[in-house]
């Protein structure tokens, strides 16, 4: 095969921009540790090299699928909008980190290290094109996460939340290893264009074979995503890391995994066999199941963020419904969810995280009152409660409209059933910090400090998409109907 | 009418009043008030020029007022408005409650005023909306955003356990409207995507009587396990038995102007959501199911009316026979005929009027007491003697009790007698039993204007004020509602008779 590789490098830019990236904020900090103005410099850098990997992704948009490197990665629209909406989410999560006392100040550029190389290993994993790349790109955001999550390191939580992800991440990719083996072993190819080939062809005892390595491989998968029933890690790690951690883990991880299993879908299960018929019947249970648990789990929670937490797996169980059509309708509703999922989350984790910083906890109670003391911010958190319960006419509406329009399209009554059902086991834990924030009396006076003139812009900003997706989304549902899977 | 709009004028007047509202510093708050009452009244008055370019002649939509522009082409949404007989008496009512709203709450509420004027225009904007909305998903964008106003109105400015009841208020309608999205979704697929797949209009007249679909593995009729869902999402709104059982909370915790909307409006868009989804688009179903309406109607009758009976907080006394009323118009409903119909809409029209006086009435008189007792929980009278303390109240307040009761001359008999009229054409057992309903709804009034109003004069009644002028003022409309439409119901009837025949003889051809 012919190959040019230094041409391949051209669509590899972005990817590229974030290795200087991570290699330039080590040099810095190091160069730079005793110096005052090291935050400073870290924060331009930063900023600086998110901003050119996003405008190198929107350079890199094209609206067909090159494969390159020898094939072992794509690039397509899906891709390209699944790493923009990563790069915003890390974007956040950086931002969130540079005010936040969760995170130890000398800590703060190893953070934004390590998730810009999460970072990196979301971008593999959102273009993988064989087995290979997924292995690493699951590796490689894995093996950081389980640093960052045990960033805080006096904290006992935190030590125990690193450790937990580690071990489950790792007993998890080895399942997935072990399913990867198979494949090859069945059909003697780790390409998936190859591979989609072979698949067509097999015929029923190697298809009895390919049916429990896929699930193997949906073990490596579902853990990152935090899929029911590998979501026992989620919950504690959420809590136990540093709050910015957590937000970026509620993104970044969480829509790689959402953009490699969409990966899957699209290409091994398009033909009508009987693996096809399994697949979809274990992504069916899977996502009604991570919905519901996630959901149910989440009622009974007394910090904010454990709660943020089970809502993230339950929306991680939306956005695998929308998988199981396997066609581009699907397809196009988890991009828009993804979307508007990323800035519904941030925002939420940016409030708790301010409250959380002020009072040393994330309880519930913690948000009392706060309509009379920041009435701009109380407004903002209740739209966003509103808009993850699905209320029109904000964004979250219309993505999980979105999600149900594509599982009727193809007749999947039950499933659209469960998830509005969920819809209103969901609504009563918004509505917990919603009734809290409005209302309750006004208890203190206190200022909160992050809630500076500043903050509450960015806020603001953030939350604007949630308005504004709710009523105009013809562009962005354009631009999600463009996101196309490509088999090259 | 062609550039005039005049519905999107009703439909975005009191979003202008949201704004301004906001625009305004906290402290000037008579500046808001009368920003917001006069607000009202050009909406009002909006309203009154529509009745008086309707066209009472014509059935189904009136052209002349039609709106539809394309909102998200690709998934073929319109915003699309229309008119009708039955949408148009509920537009009125709209307009003219939420008027008085403005005024009762003119001094009764004393928190956070900025907040609660903006949120009250903004329930107005979200009503119009479901009364006028002819597209679908714009219908149910409405119904849906109405929560949150809501949700914050009964939340914020109720009573001691009004978080409760804004959780069970939202949680409940929540329910219901969810399984309406996936029916309105489904119906979209159904008609193949196209420009009138979301056209409440184009969609009915039962074009799914074959169609089926598998759920859980069970294969089931498409019609019937939506008309079903969205039964029970407009039931929920109504209430109907067993889906009443947020009402007496949300209506005891709410402050008075929104337990005047809950009861004269809100409760009125579940049933004005059968007579313009559930029917039409589903008339088989409605006519298979009419039995069981029926009988839940009769079980809203007389349920609602005994637990009325047992209260003793005389606003949880309203609230049931609220329940009660509106049983009548299920019952109206389910006989699906000319005068059932007819009655079904005429009464939920002068449920609205007399149901919110008596709303209005008690939260006049908590004011004075800072209690809500016929008997308090010790035992002892709460009121007693009020007619010799309060002359001018105790008349008001007869006016509207007679009206609610369904006295001959007042508005609630005429459309009582219709829906009866009506049902009995189709179920009689069910008719001799309803009028029990009424027996005892005659019961619990007196009962407790006996209590309440005669009797020794309890010593702290003697220190209560009478009605003050601005009282009297927004009653009075209220007043000559309930007695003019008992004596001359015709301009109402006249309004809908055309779109209720149309849907009548829909619902015979099945």
């Amino acid at each position: 095969m012919y190959l040019n590789y230094l041409a391949n490098v051209g669509r590899y830019i972005p990817e590229l921009l974030l290795v200087v990236l991570m290699v330039g904020l080590i040099l810095i900090e190091a160069t730079y540790a005793n110096d005052e103005k090291n935050k400073k410099y870290i924060f331009i850098a930063t900023c600086i090299g998110l901003v050119a990997t996003f405008a190198a992704l929107i350079a890199n948009f094209s609206a067909n699928g090159e494969a390159i490197f020898s094939n072992s990665m794509i690039i397509d629209p899906f891709s390209t909008i699944m790493k923009m909406v990563m790069v915003i989410g890390t974007f956040g999560a950086f931002y969130l980190s540079s005010f936040s006392k969760d995170i130890y100040e000398s800590l703060k550029t190893e953070f934004i290290i390590l998730a810009v190389g999460v970072l990196i290993g979301g971008m593999i994993l959102a273009s993988a094109n064989n087995m290979l790349m997924i292995y690493l790109g699951i590796e490689t955001l894995s093996i950081l996460s389980y640093v960052m999550a045990s960033l805080k390191k006096n904290d006992e939580r935190s030590s125990e939340a690193g450790l937990k992800y580690a071990l489950y991440g790792g007993v998890s990719s080895g399942i997935a290893l072990f399913g990867l083996s198979h494949m090859f072993g069945v059909l003697g190819t780790i390409q998936f264009a190859g591979m989609a080939e072979a698949i067509a062809k097999l015929d029923n005892t190697q298809i009895m074979i390919m049916m429990p390595s896929f699930v193997l491989f949906f073990v490596g998968i579902g853990y990152k995503i935090a899929s029911v029933p590998f979501h026992m890690w989620a919950p504690d790690v959420y809590e136990g890391s540093p709050t910015p951690v957590t937000t970026f883990f509620a993104v970044v991880p969480k829509l790689a995994g959402i953009s490699a299993l969409a990966r899957v879908t699209m290409i091994f299960f398009t033909v009508q066999s009987p693996l096809r018929v399994g697949w979809v019947g274990l992504m069916m249970v899977m996502a009604a199941l991570t919905m519901t648990v996630g959901n149910i789990s989440a009622i009974n929670q007394k910090s904010v963020k454990r709660m943020l937490a089970y809502s993230s797996i339950s929306h991680a169980g939306i956005m695998m419904a929308g998988l199981v059509l396997i066609n581009q309708i699907g397809v196009r509703s988890v991009v828009f969810y993804a979307i508007t999922y990323v800035f519904m989350t941030l925002v939420a984790f940016y409030i708790t995280s301010i409250v959380q910083d002020k009072y040393g906890n994330d309880h519930f109670d913690r948000f009392q009152g706060l309509a009379y003391r920041y009435p701009v911010m109380a407004v903002v958190m209740t739209v966003v409660m509103f808009s993850l319960l699905g209320l029109p006419p904000l964004a979250g509406f219309v993505a999980k409209w979105n999600i149900i329009n594509a599982l009727l399209s193809s007749r999947y009554y039950s499933l659209s059933i469960i998830l509005v059902l969920n819809s209103v086991i969901s609504a009563y834990y918004y509505l917990k910090i919603v009734r809290l924030m409005t209302l309750k009396t006004q208890e203190s006076n206190e200022t909160i400090e992050g809630f500076g003139f500043l903050n509450q812009i960015v806020i603001v900003a953030l939350s604007a998409p949630v308005f504004v997706l709710g009523i105009f989304w013809e562009s962005i549902m354009g631009l999600a109907e463009g996101a196309k899977i490509f088999i090259k | 009418m062609h550039g005039l709009d005049l519905l999107s004028w009703i439909l975005w007047m009191p979003i202008i009043g949201v704004l301004g509202v906001l625009l305004m510093p906290k402290e000037k708050t008579t500046a808001m008030k009368t920003w917001a009452l006069i607000n009202t009244i050009i909406t009002f008055a909006l309203t009154l020029v529509l009745y008086s370019k309707f066209d009472t002649t014509v059935s189904g939509m009136q052209q002349a007022f039609n709106v539809r522009i394309p909102w998200i082409p690709q998934f073929h949404i319109y915003y699309a408005l229309g008119v009708d007989g039955i949408s148009l008496p509920m537009i009125l009512l709209t307009g003219l409650l939420f008027m008085l709203c403005i005024l009762s709450s003119w001094t009764q509420i004393k928190k956070s005023i900025k907040a609660y004027f903006a949120l009250l225009l903004l329930l107005q904007s979200t009503v119009f909306g479901v009364f006028m909305s002819m597209d679908f998903f714009l219908f149910y964008v409405y119904w849906e955003v109405m929560l949150i106003p809501m949700f914050f109105l009964i939340g914020v400015w109720g009573g001691e356990n009004r978080e409760y009841a804004a959780v069970k208020f939202f949680l409940y309608t929540f329910f219901g409207s969810i399984l309406m999205l996936v029916g309105i979704v489904a119906l979209y697929f159904v008609t193949g995507q196209t420009d009138s797949s979301f056209d409440i209009l184009a969609l009915s007249g039962g074009k799914f009587t074959t169609q089926t679909l598998t759920l859980f593995g069970q294969t089931l009729s498409f019609s019937k396990l939506f008309f079903v869902f969205m039964f029970i999402g407009f039931a929920v709104k109504v209430p109907v038995f067993p889906f009443h059982t947020w009402l007496p909370h949300a209506h005891v915790q709410a402050p008075t102007a929104i337990s005047v909307i809950l009861a004269g409006v809100l409760l009125k868009m579940g049933t004005y959501g059968f007579l313009r989804i559930a029917f039409p688009i589903f008339p088989d179903s409605a006519k298979y199911f009419a039995t069981a309406i029926a009988w839940l109607g009769l079980i809203n009758v007389i349920y609602g009316a005994l637990c009325a009976m047992a209260q003793t907080d005389v606003k949880k006394l309203i609230a049931y026979s609220s329940v009660s009323h509106m049983g009548f118009v299920m019952l109206g409903l389910a006989a699906m005929t000319v005068q059932g119909m007819n009655g079904a809409v005429l009464q939920m029209f002068n449920h609205g009027t007399s149901t919110a006086m008596m709303f209005f009435m008690i939260g006049i008189l908590y004011e004075r007491s800072h209690h809500r007792w016929i008997v308090k929980p010790d035992g002892s009278r709460g009121y007693g003697g009020l007619y010799t303390a309060l002359p001018v109240y105790s008349i008001i307040f007869i006016i509207g009790m007679f009206a609610s009761m369904g006295l001959p001359g007042m508005s609630g008999f005429i459309s009582e007698a219709l829906i009866f009229l009506g049902i009995y054409q189709r179920f009689s057992t069910i008719t001799v039993l309803a009028l029990f309903g009424l027996l005892i709804g005659a019961a619990y009034l007196l009962w407790m204007f006996k209590r309440m109003f005669f009797g020794e004069v309890n010593p702290e009644v003697k220190e209560y004020s009478d009605m003050t002028k601005l009282e009297v003022l927004y009653m009075a409309p209220l007043c000559v509602a309930v007695i003019l439409f008992g004596i001359w119901p015709s301009p109402i009837l006249n309004m809908m008779k055309a779109s209720v025949g149309q849907l009548v003889s829909l619902l015979a051809t099945f």
